[in-house]
Parts: C-alpha cells; structure tokens; sequence
C-alpha cells in the first residue's frame, strides 16, 4: 500500500538561547468516547467456577522422542483431532531468518496444551504463524484444523473458523472503541452463520454479561481498545474477548506474564469458565503458576524452532529441578 | 512511519532532524526529503499583475459604490491598494511552493453582485434550531437567519444594521485594523458585499453557539471556465470575560459545484475572554475555497479551533493567531481530507510576544487519492519576552494510496530561553499490528482500514465544540471513505 507515496518534510527550527525541544512519541491527545447507552443491565449470574473443574483423564503422555510426525500417543481414543501442525517449518518474512525448523503437534477436541520454552525458542512466533501473522512466512509443512488446510486461509477466515489468539502484547487501537470493535468482530461472526446482525444496544447487553466473568467493570467499555491499559487490563480485555467471540482453539500466549496474583486468578477463572469437552486451549508461558489453575493436558517443550520434548505436568516438575538445558538440543 | 524528533542545543543552528523511518510501516518506494531551514521573504513587486489588475477592476464594478467615508468603503480603498502591488502567487513564493492556484488564475472569475432571489431556495436554508446567520453567496440573508434567541448586549448581523453607535464604533476600530494577509485576504477585502458583526459586551457568556452558514449557490461550469466568485467578510469582537461559540459551516447548493469561496474571519477575543471556534469546510470538490482566520488574543484569553476540511479542489485555510497580552491560550485542532484528487492546505501561524502562553496545535491530514496532496506549514513564533511559554505541535498524516503527497513544514521559531515546546511530525500508512489486530478478531482488511482511518480523524472532529455537528461530520467523514476502496497492503 501507499508504494512510492511522495513525502516532503521540511522543518526549520531556529533558537538562539537555551531551549529545550522534545518529540511527542505519538499523539498528545486521548480520546475517551464513554459509550451513550446504559449499562445497567441485569447481569446473568455466571456459573460457578471450579479451580480444576475439568477432571483429568487419566494421562498416558509419552515421554518420547516428538520428532516424530503425529504426536498423537496419549491421547483418548475417539477424540477429535482439531488443529494438526506436521513438520511445519517458518521464516521471518522481512529478513528470512528461519525460526520454525519442522514442528509437529496434534490438539484433540477438549486438550489443554501447554508450550514451554526458552526465549527466542520459536513459541510465539509457532502462535503467530497459527493466525496468519503477516510477518511470518511458511515455508514447509502442513497446518490442518478441523480437517482444512489453515494455511490457504487469511487471518480473518482462521478467526472465524474457530481460532482465537490472545496476544502477547496487545496493541493500543487509539479512537477504537472496544464496544465498536467487538460487534465488528461478533457481527462477523454473525455473518458466517447466516444469522442477522445485531444492533449496539442489543450488543452492548451481550457483552455486559460477560464483563463478571473477567471482573471488569462497565466503565471500561468506554474505552478505546487497550489505550491506556495497564498489562493486567491488557489481558484482562483480551480474555474479554475470547468470551464474547468464542473459538475452538484458544490461543493464549503468555496470558499470565506481568499479572499479580490476583489478576492471574481472575483471567485463569475466566479461560476455565469458558472451556467445554470440545474446545481446546494452546497456550503459551514461562511460568508454571498458570498450571494450577489451567491445568494442562500436555505440556511441550520447545527449543530451536522445534518441540523437543511432550510429556504431562510431571515434565513441568522436572523443568523446574534442571531448567531447559536438559532438554535443549545439542 | 517515520518519525521525526529534534533536539536543539544553545546556539545550534541549523539542526539536523534525526529521521527514524521504520522500514515495516513505510512503502519502499517512499522518497522523503528533509530541508533546512528556509528563510524566504514574499517577493513583493513593484508593479501590477496584469491579471490582477483585472481582478480588482472586475471586484470593484461588481459592487454598488459606497459612501467614500463608510468602514467598508475604506476597506475595499485599502485592499486595493494592496491589491495593486501583490502579484498573483506562483510556486516559486515560499507560501505557495507546495499550493498550486493556476486552476483559479486560469479561469474566468465571476463577482458575484447579486444573491439570489429563490424563496424557495431560501425556505429551504432556513433552520431554526440554531442562532444562525447565513451568508449566501457572501451576502448576508437575513430572511432566513434566526438570531432570536440572544443574550441582551449581543449582536449578529450586518455591519449596516448596528443601532448601537458604541458597538459600531468599537466594530469599526478593528476593520481596518488586520492589514497584513496575501492577496487573498485583499481580494476580500476589496470584493466583500459587507461586513458581518457578531458582538459579545463584556462578561457576557453566549450559552448556544452562533452558527454562520455560508451557501454557495451560484456555480459556474469546468467547462466554460467560469468561476463565480464570493467574499464573505465576518468580524468577531468578544470584550473582556465574554465567552461564545463560533461555527462556521460551508456547503453548496447541489448541482452548483465549481465556484470559488474566499472567505475571511476576523477575531478579536478580549482580555479573559474565550472563544471556542467550530470550522467545517465540506464544499464541492470541485470548488476552490481560500479562507483566512485572523485572531488576536488579549491578555488571559482562549481561542480553541476545531477544524475539519473534507471538500474543495483547492482549499486552503491560513491562520494567523496574535497574542497580545500574557498568559493567552491557543489550541488549534485540525483535520483535513483528500479523498479525490485534491489540495488540502493549512497555513498557521502563532505569534506569542508575551510571558506563559499555552498553545497546542494537533494537524492531521489523510490523502486517500494517488493524486491527492496535504500541505502543512505551522509556525510558531516564541519571540524575546514569551517567556515561561508552553508550546506544543504536533503534526500526522496517513498517505493511504500510491502517489499520494504530503508536505509538511513544522516550523517552530524559539528566542526566549525559558520555555518549553515540543513538535513532532509522523507519517505513515496504516499501522499493519494494528490492521493485523483486527484481522485476528476475525474483521476483513478492507472494514479494518476503514475503521482505522476513521478514528485517524474522528479524533479531530471528537473537538468539534457541537454535538449534532459532530456527529453530522462523522457521518459525512464515513461517507467518503465508503465512497472510496482503499488499496490492499
């Protein structure tokens, strides 16, 4: 876009004494649209939440070798595969640098994986390349969710098939209101199904249910998207919206890096009230606090662009005695 | 996008802008270009543009002759004068380098002497929901204003129609006083029909806001070249603690697209004062429309400005705020729109000459046309005695197409030591994390840039100072833009 747009600054700044000058980073306004209709709708109360409502399957996670296509060992029998990823390799599309080298991975209907890594190991970028992120290029493999091949979608068609990523670090989208940008999003959705679109007052109703569930007041729906939020609000807005979109795959990377304890209880509480038999969560972390609350089916090492290592949380046990050096590949 | 940030140090100029281009937000084929400092001086000539000698001939027979003492026959004396010395403006005069006029110069230029008659045009201009004066074609039309809901002491109006001999004293002092604009400023001055008065006495808050509605009826054709030509004159003189709002609305009749407007404000905000001034130009883009907003600020006054510039072929708005006491404050907020093949220009200036001023002035531009152009030249002067003055400029342009132009020329002139100011200038294409943000929630390119580009401006039109024009500008803000397909990344 914009190629070979013509741009002419000229700038002249004279002083003769001392002056100091300074450059405003961005823009020196904020903008608060406080949103015209009422909020005070009766909120449903939401069901009760249970640290580890999802009682485990008995888990018969190998511990083998996982360069091996189709990890699929350990899982239920019957169960559905959702997302497939066999040898799928990746650079950054900018300068090619290779950061995905053959990553396989299988999450069946109602897994909760966990990817765990070093930085710089290829775990977000593995997220990013899921969605579609324009800045990742695939160069090899497969990525096959719900039994079509991802990689022919654009990043909208992979939302509005069923995937949704909690980002890392979720951009300010100065003069967008979240009301806004949620029924945009939601009336996608609508679309898809063939279902007529809904207005912003019934909207506004939807989505004030869903406030309790991430402990958010109604205030913040004023607002405009994650301008001016602290990191927990941050995360708080993006679980926010997983709740009001929906998916099958969750996507949740490093939901619970810069939370207090308290934050991460509430956005923990919130994924696991939003989790049913058939939907799934990939998410990715540093810390194994997180488990305790999302308890994770499998947890996957990572390290070179690849998954060295799967295994159940006993993997997370060990990790914490010996780091990743065990693990890393020579 | 690329980002600008000057650091200055005693005695270092001229100074080298550092640009940080970030090369994922900016096309590759963008060429940008830095200058130094320019110090240019308008070539005055000393002997007459033919052309526009016959301009000032063809101004002065469109108008009935006028009492050689009244205020405005004196104006249009003046103005002629100066008239007769100013060359019409070429590129190579520095306010006019980047701001192409020849589509005016080139036409047939038509004074309009008469307003029109329809009363069924007029009855369809009438509103009543708001005090309104309207211009058309650049007479006043009092049939159709309504100014009956006033605060006692407060006049709108014709300069002729002023009873109160004490207010068309204190009116007249200042219509010959704003003597130093370009040719344009002259041009109105010599083919202004009248004069309109809005008057606030002292310690008088006007709590609606004055609208002035300015019809361009008469339209001429591309064709044949000719270009009905209109010159509203307005003077707002707002006495010590007054406060009021100003809207100024500038549309066409439909079918009447290629005229040109060349309007002038003039504003006098009085010590304590405030006025709170609403501008939005949405005239055809066929028309030119040259507007000069003249301000002077006394002692601990406000004038906020809240533009918004959507319409025009060529259309440029020169503002020039003078203070004139201490602790004034000045914000300008302005937002301009190609979205065809047109100029949008803005040429401010902001003279601070006394202790702890406030200014902020916030410019941002969108050109969605391969042959669309943005022009910014923003001055701020912070001369020897504005000490303790706090100045801040910042100006953003979104360059949404191929081709598409943009130059600017933040320019902040700095003699007193002890002050702070700031300035910055970015321009970029649309942010592609955040055109990604929104793909990730499932919304497609084309709603994303759309939406993107809305809020670009919506943060402008936001401080416009009226509701319903708030929320008419947007409409007509989300209109263009789905008139228009925004090209892919």
């Amino acid at each position: 876009m914009a190629s070979m747009a013509v741009v002419n600054l000229h700038v002249s700044t004279t002083t003769k004494t001392h002056c100091t000058l300074s450059s405003p980073s961005s823009s020196t306004r904020k903008l608060t649209i406080l949103p015209s209709h009422s909020l005070l709708f009766h909120l449903p109360a939401i069901r009760p939440l249970h640290l580890h409502h999802r009682s485990l399957k008995p888990l018969k996670a190998t511990l083998s070798a996982v360069d091996t296509p189709a990890v699929t060992d350990g899982h239920d029998e019957g169960s559905k595969p959702l997302l497939e990823i066999r040898g799928l390799t990746a650079v950054i599309a900018e300068s090619k640098q290779q950061i995905l080298k053959g990553v396989n991975l299988v999450i069946n209907q109602g897994e909760v994986h966990a990817v765990m890594g070093k930085n710089g190991s290829g775990k977000s970028t593995l997220s990013k390349v899921i969605t579609g992120h324009p800045d990742y290029e695939v160069t090899g493999g497969s990525i096959v969710f719900k039994g079509e091949n991802l990689l022919h979608m654009e990043p909208e068609e992979r939302s509005l098939a069923g995937i949704f990523m909690s980002f890392q670090s979720p951009i300010e989208i100065p003069g967008v209101n979240i009301v806004d940008f949620l029924l945009m999003g939601y009336n996608e959705r609508r679309k898809k199904l063939n279902e007529p679109e809904v207005g912003p007052l019934e909207f506004l109703q939807i989505l004030s249910s869903k406030l309790d569930l991430v402990n958010m007041k109604s205030e913040f729906l004023g607002r405009n998207v994650n301008e001016g939020f602290s990191g927990g609000e941050r995360k708080r807005n993006e679980i926010l919206q997983l709740a009001v979109l929906g998916a099958d795959l969750a996507i949740l990377d490093e939901i619970d890096s810069g939370l207090d304890v308290d934050a991460l209880r509430d956005v923990g509480k919130a994924v696991n009230g939003l989790l049913t038999p058939n939907k799934s969560i990939l998410m990715i972390t540093h810390y194994q606090q997180i488990f305790k609350i999302i308890e994770p089916t499998f947890i996957h090492i990572m390290d070179d662009g690849r998954i060295v290592k799967t295994g159940d949380i006993g993997l997370a046990k060990v990790l914490d005695k010996e780091g990743y050096k065990s693990f890393s590949v020579p | 996008m690329a980002s600008l940030a000057i650091t200055t140090q005693i005695q270092a100029p001229p100074l080298n802008p550092k640009l940080k281009p970030q090369t994922n937000h900016k096309p590759p084929k963008t060429s940008l270009s830095l200058q130094a400092t320019l110090t240019t001086t308008t070539i005055t000539s000393t002997f007459t543009d033919p052309f526009v000698l016959q301009l000032a001939d063809t101004l002065e027979d469109s108008l009935p002759s006028l009492s050689p003492s009244s205020s405005l026959q004196k104006l249009r004396d003046t103005s002629s004068q100066t008239l007769l010395s100013t060359p019409w403006p070429s590129r190579k005069d520095e306010p006019f380098r980047f701001t192409d006029t020849s589509f005016i110069r080139n036409s047939q230029i038509i004074p309009i002497s008469h307003p029109p008659q329809s009363t069924d045009l007029l009855e369809n201009l009438r509103d009543t929901h708001f005090t309104n004066l309207v211009f058309i074609d650049g007479f006043v039309e009092n049939s159709v204003s309504n100014l009956s809901d006033l605060p006692d002491g407060v006049y709108v109006g014709s300069l002729m129609g002023v009873s109160d001999e004490r207010i068309f004293k204190r009116v007249c002092e200042f219509v010959n006083e704003f003597q130093r604009g370009d040719l344009f400023w002259s041009i109105n001055g010599l083919g202004a029909p009248d004069i309109a008065v809005v008057y606030v006495p002292e310690g008088c808050m006007v709590g609606n806001p004055i609208h002035l509605r300015y019809f361009s009826v008469e339209g001429g054709n591309e064709e044949s070249k000719k270009l009905p030509l209109t010159n509203p004159r307005v003077v707002v003189v707002v006495e010590r603690g007054g406060e009021v709002g100003i809207v100024e609305e500038f549309v066409c009749k439909e079918g009447s697209e290629f005229y040109w407007a060349n309007p002038v404000l003039e504003v006098v905000v009085g010590e304590g004062a405030k006025v709170r001034h609403s501008y939005v130009q949405n005239q055809s883009i066929s028309a030119a429309h040259i507007k000069w907003t003249w301000v002077r600020q006394d002692s601990a006054s406000t004038y906020e400005l809240a533009e918004v510039s959507t319409g025009g072929k060529l259309s440029r708005h020169n503002v020039h705020v003078q203070q004139l006491g201490p602790d004034t404050t000045t914000e300008l907020t302005t937002f301009h729109l190609s979205i065809s093949d047109q100029t949008q220009d803005l040429h401010s200036k902001l003279v601070m000459d006394y202790p702890r001023g406030y200014s902020r002035q916030l410019h941002k531009s969108i050109v969605a046309h391969s042959q669309g152009q943005a022009v910014f030249d923003g001055n701020v002067q912070v001369n020897r005695q504005a000490q303790q003055t706090d100045a801040g400029q910042l100006t953003r342009s979104l360059l949404l197409e191929p081709r598409a132009t943009v130059n600017i020329k933040p320019n902040l002139q700095i003699i007193a030591n002890d002050v702070k100011c700031s300035h910055g200038a970015a321009i970029s294409d649309l942010e592609k994390g955040q055109l990604f943000y929104f793909r990730a929630r499932g919304i497609d390119l084309e709603t994303a840039k759309k939406a993107l580009t809305f809020a670009f401006g919506a943060e402008v039109i936001e401080q416009l100072h009226c509701p319903l024009l708030k929320q008419q500008a947007k409409i007509h803000f989300k209109g263009l833009l789905e008139s228009t397909q925004l090209h892919s990344s």
